[in-house]
């Protein structure tokens, strides 16, 4: 039997592209669209699958899905669909409210193609560069991301938004490009070139020890900088606030519930083949400094932060270096950490979602704009405090046991760093609750009306915030198999 | 290729690094760039003269269309169409500019990184002067205020890697270059774009005018 799921999640998304690329009926755009992550979502669940009982999916020398892969595919398919669902409404009532700035019905369409052209094709390149087997093809697929992303940012073509996107280009390129000099210097232990230019994950993982173990340390360093700036991890984090609160609400959800996992199973297959060659605590040292540092910074500027949608670019910072904090510690910390990844797309996609509710409702991204909303879009209002709740790790949500579990893991060794830990935490939940409780409570603008909210805004978040829920108590099997897998070998 | 000559070009490669650091006028520094593109041209067209690879006369021509060709021609078009004859100012006076450069040198050259440069004990002197030319370019991106002298850091900065690649036996396979130069090419068009985007709105290319997300 064939396996042809990758290749249909590939050709459906390029279908897609190309129908918004030629058709100008909006109908068919959205459509096209809403198929095509709908195709993905059932692809990536059927990989999945296959994962979990036979061991890597390879259908091609090109492709290859392992445990970690599958994960990814999979978060990345549920937000993926969630946010075109979210997308095709949400971009509906900006152009009836005229957020979107147009010059005339044909310039409207284009830029409604044009926003559904860069999502498929933003879509596509998560897919490809988490499954793709080589190391280079899969920096190729990230730097892709930027590039299909940029403009997205850039959508409101305000001044603020192309600063924002701007500094996405900027300081993602730089990023990107160390990251390809790490890339570069790992080759050096497979000589020639290998497998006819095709330098495999897996050929290199089999080189690791021929690797001098100075320069693979390097290498590594150049890796976790480079790709840890799309993960934003600080201090390369200052591009991330800025893109997340200037682009599109579904592209901010995009951002923290996809592209951050993508790029961090980028640095978890360099991991492997760095422990491999210098041992495990090299590596376990760089992400937790740098997941220290994440929660410090965010820490630090969450308490005084002033738009909501930068208040969860820098809770997305957070809880990267939670995670990497997780990897940090090994053992069982990598198990909580992978779950922690699952859990926090998944509710930081719904907040971002209702983040774009605000937006449509108030017209400003400001949280002191944003008052009584419990009373104006009661719904959504009820939906960013449940995931406030969520993401802060309150019970019985699961983040309230990953974090559990990652710092009962380094309490013995790393005492010091668990308490800190709690302490930046502690200070991240009260920030954030402050500026949650002035959002939803008190008096709101007589200017401001209560509406019947739109189903199909509330959808999108209503079902990952349960998605989380749910998983938080029962972890289907094939699920657990899969992170099992990850804990034993990452 | 005589290795005295491969120093060479990459001693006017290194050089044209500094040049852009020091250039007034932006029209300079996208000559600066051409040439420097130029020297990676050369030293491509000299791996295929040792390994008669016919993929590598390939990419050798394409990184000739894209980055001699192409991109300065962009550039020069988006100076004269906004007239941006001078460039913007850099962070730090150019003294300490070169005083910061010649730091970035002796670390290149330094023990810190042998491991690094001594990948191909015979080209250690080339690797640490592709070393310190990626440092140098690293720095333009930080230390210039201008959107196109930031664009001209990045582009020089994969000029450094991919001489760094050559001279360390690293390069990649046909289909693998082909991909990298299109997703180059990309950016390149994505950057000037934006460029001409940034003038329209800020009406300068200076990145310190932008100050909108500081509320």
């Amino acid at each position: 039997m064939y396996h042809l799921e990758l290749i249909l999640i590939l050709i459906s998304f390029s279908i897609a592209t190309l129908l918004c690329l030629v058709c100008k009926n909006r109908r068919i755009i959205e459509v096209s669209s809403l198929i095509a992550s709908g195709v993905a979502l059932l692809g990536s669940i059927i990989i999945s699958l296959q994962v979990a009982r036979f061991g890597a999916y390879a259908p091609f020398s090109f492709l290859s899905v392992d445990a970690l892969g599958a994960v990814v595919m999979l978060i990345i398919a549920f937000v993926g669909v969630a946010a075109t669902v979210y997308s095709v409404e949400y971009l509906r009532q900006e152009t009836a409210k005229n957020i979107i700035g147009f010059s005339g019905v044909s310039h409207l369409h284009s830029r409604v193609r044009e926003y559904f052209i860069l999502l498929n094709l933003f879509m596509m390149m998560l897919f490809l560069a988490i499954t793709v087997s080589s190391p280079i093809f899969a920096w190729i697929f990230i730097e892709a991301t930027t590039l299909s992303t940029v403009f997205l940012i850039s959508f409101y073509n305000k001044p603020s938004a192309i600063e924002g996107a701007w500094k996405y280009l900027i300081i993602n390129s730089i990023g990107i490009l160390l990251a390809f000099f790490g890339t570069l210097l790992f080759f050096s232990s497979t000589g020639s070139l290998a497998n006819n230019g095709l330098i495999s994950w897996n050929l290199l993982a089999a080189n690791a020890a021929n690797i001098d173990p100075l320069i693979i340390k390097i290498a590594f360093i150049f890796i976790f900088i480079g790709y840890g700036t799309k993960v934003g991890f600080a201090p390369m984090h200052t591009w991330k606030p800025d893109a997340y609160s200037k682009a599109p609400a579904p592209i901010g959800a995009l951002f923290s519930g996809a592209l951050l996992p993508a790029a961090f199973a980028i640095i978890l297959k360099f991991k492997i083949i760095t422990d491999a060659a210098v041992g495990p605590s090299f590596s376990q040292n760089l992400f937790i400094i740098f997941g220290l540092l994440s929660i410090a910074i965010a820490a630090a500027i969450i308490f005084v932060a002033r738009n909501y949608k930068r208040l969860l670019a820098y809770s997305s910072i957070e809880n990267a270096g939670i995670m990497a904090i997780g990897f940090g510690f090994g053992g069982l910390g990598v198990f909580a950490a992978m779950l922690h990844m699952i859990y926090h797309s998944f509710i930081k996609s719904a907040l971002f979602f209702s983040s774009g509710n605000f937006l449509l409702k108030y017209y400003s991204a400001k949280i002191a704009s944003v008052k009584g909303a419990i009373n104006v879009i009661p719904v959504t209002a009820i939906l960013f405090l449940t995931g406030f709740f969520a993401i802060t790790g309150a019970p019985p949500f699961g983040i309230f046991f990953t974090k559990i579990f990652i710092l009962s893991t380094g309490i013995k060794e790393h005492l010091f760093i668990v308490a800190a830990v709690i302490v930046l935490m502690f200070i991240v939940f009260i920030g954030f609750l402050k500026h949650a409780t002035a959002m939803i409570f008190g008096q709101s603008s007589p200017d401001i009306t209560p509406e019947k909210e739109n189903i199909w805004l509330l959808l999108p978040p209503i079902a990952l915030i349960a998605l989380a829920l749910l998983l938080s108590f029962y972890i289907p099997p094939f699920l657990y198999a899969l992170l099992g897998d990850i804990a034993v070998h990452y | 290729m005589d290795i005295l000559f491969l120093k060479f070009l990459l001693e006017i490669f290194f050089l044209t690094i500094v040049f852009l650091h020091i250039s007034k006028k932006n029209l300079d520094a996208v000559w600066a760039y051409t040439v420097q593109s130029l020297v990676i041209v050369v030293v491509l067209f000299d791996s295929f003269l040792q390994t008669h690879n016919i993929s590598l006369l390939f990419i050798t021509l394409l990184v000739l269309i894209v980055k001699v060709i192409l991109a300065p021609v962009f550039f020069a078009r988006l100076i004269r169409k906004n007239e941006l004859i001078f460039s913007v100012s850099t962070y730090l006076n150019v003294p300490i500019t070169l005083i910061v450069l010649a730091v970035f040198c002796v670390m290149a050259f330094s023990d810190i990184f042998s491991p690094l440069t001594g990948i191909i004990s015979a080209n250690q002197e080339l690797l640490s002067l592709a070393l310190s030319a990626m440092f140098l370019s690293l720095f333009l991106i930080i230390n210039r205020k201008s959107a196109l002298s930031q664009i001209v850091g990045i582009l020089s900065l994969e000029n450094s890697i991919v001489a760094f690649a050559i001279f360390a036996g690293l390069e990649q396979s046909f289909g693998l270059q082909i991909g990298i130069l299109f997703d180059i090419s990309v950016w390149l068009i994505i950057a000037t774009v934006f460029m001409s985007m940034i003038y329209a709105h800020f009406g300068s290319l200076d990145v310190t005018s932008m100050k909108k997300l500081k509320d």
